[in-house]
């Protein structure tokens, strides 16, 4: 069962700049700051009440995010849902007949996560998270 | 200074057909749509599911185009803050292109619209409970 919203994901040319509005602007405090080097992006995650705000940076120019970025230019780029049992979700959506990106969960900044395509959803690109024992969310 | 943002309030989900997504949400995702409305003064079409303390708001047109397939995209987010005019006024103090606070389509609710600087997101605050209701206009 999904809980919540976890994140929603903006995709952004710098996060260093983008930092200057989400941080400094608006005052939300940055909970996450890593390079995930298998998918290619710089992760920052700002807290904001029980969800937060993953601006992703690309880091090469190879992946999904640098393609969007590339096409659309920066935006929101996915919404990302929280539940106890990533897996669940996943073999819940399968035998929906749902189409995946992710075969089977896998490490992400927010926890154990998976992508649903989104074709399946009108467009839209939807993450499914559990965050880790002891995550920071 | 924190403008004072206490949640995400909202996200839109822009749709050709909202009547169509957001049955589909309800399916793919198991979501619950609780309401249903067009929107005053407009007559778009708005559906809404909540998850804890955040609103998934499907908008589009009153009725969809004959044998066009729908589609969807994510159309922004709305801040919750406790004082909409206080935060106005701390992100202009920071530089921040932000709209006035104006009357909401939520009875009581002021909503201000930040024109740039979010890096490609449309992006508002709203603050409930900010005038009477009796106050507004209906349909404001």
């Amino acid at each position: 069962m999904l809980k919540k919203i976890h994140h929603v994901g903006v995709v952004v040319q710098s996060a260093d700049e983008a930092l200057k509005f989400y941080r400094d602007a608006l005052g939300l405090t940055v909970t996450d700051d890593r390079v995930i080097e298998d998918q290619g992006v710089r992760g920052v995650l700002l807290k904001i009440g029980n969800s937060e705000i993953e601006l992703l940076e690309p880091t090469r120019d190879d992946t999904g995010v640098a393609k969007f970025l590339a096409s659309r230019g920066e935006g929101m780029h996915h919404i990302c849902f929280e539940s106890d049992d990533v897996d669940a979700e996943l073999e819940a959506a399968r035998a929906k007949g749902i189409q995946l990106i992710d075969e089977k969960p896998r490490l992400g900044l927010a926890g154990m996560i998976c992508f649903l395509h989104p074709k399946s959803n009108h467009g839209v690109l939807i993450e499914y998270a559990t965050p880790l024992p002891g995550g920071h969310h | 200074m924190s403008i004072g943002a206490t949640h995400i309030d909202h996200i839109v989900i822009a749709s050709n057909d909202s009547a169509a997504t957001a049955k589909l949400f309800s399916v793919n995702l198991g979501i619950e749509i609780k309401r249903v409305m067009s929107r005053p003064g407009t007559g778009s079409h708005m559906e809404f599911a909540k998850l804890q303390e955040v609103v998934l708001e499907f908008a589009g047109p009153p009725q969809p185009k004959e044998g066009e397939e729908p589609r969807a995209r994510l159309g922004g987010f709305v801040l919750a803050v406790d004082d909409i005019d206080a935060a106005v006024a701390a992100l202009r103090a920071k530089g921040v292109d932000v709209g006035d606070a104006h009357p909401a389509v939520q009875p009581g609710a002021k909503i201000a619209g930040i024109r740039a600087g979010t890096h490609g997101v449309p992006l508002a605050l709203i603050q409930y409970n900010a005038t009477p209701v009796d106050s507004q206009p209906a349909g404001s």
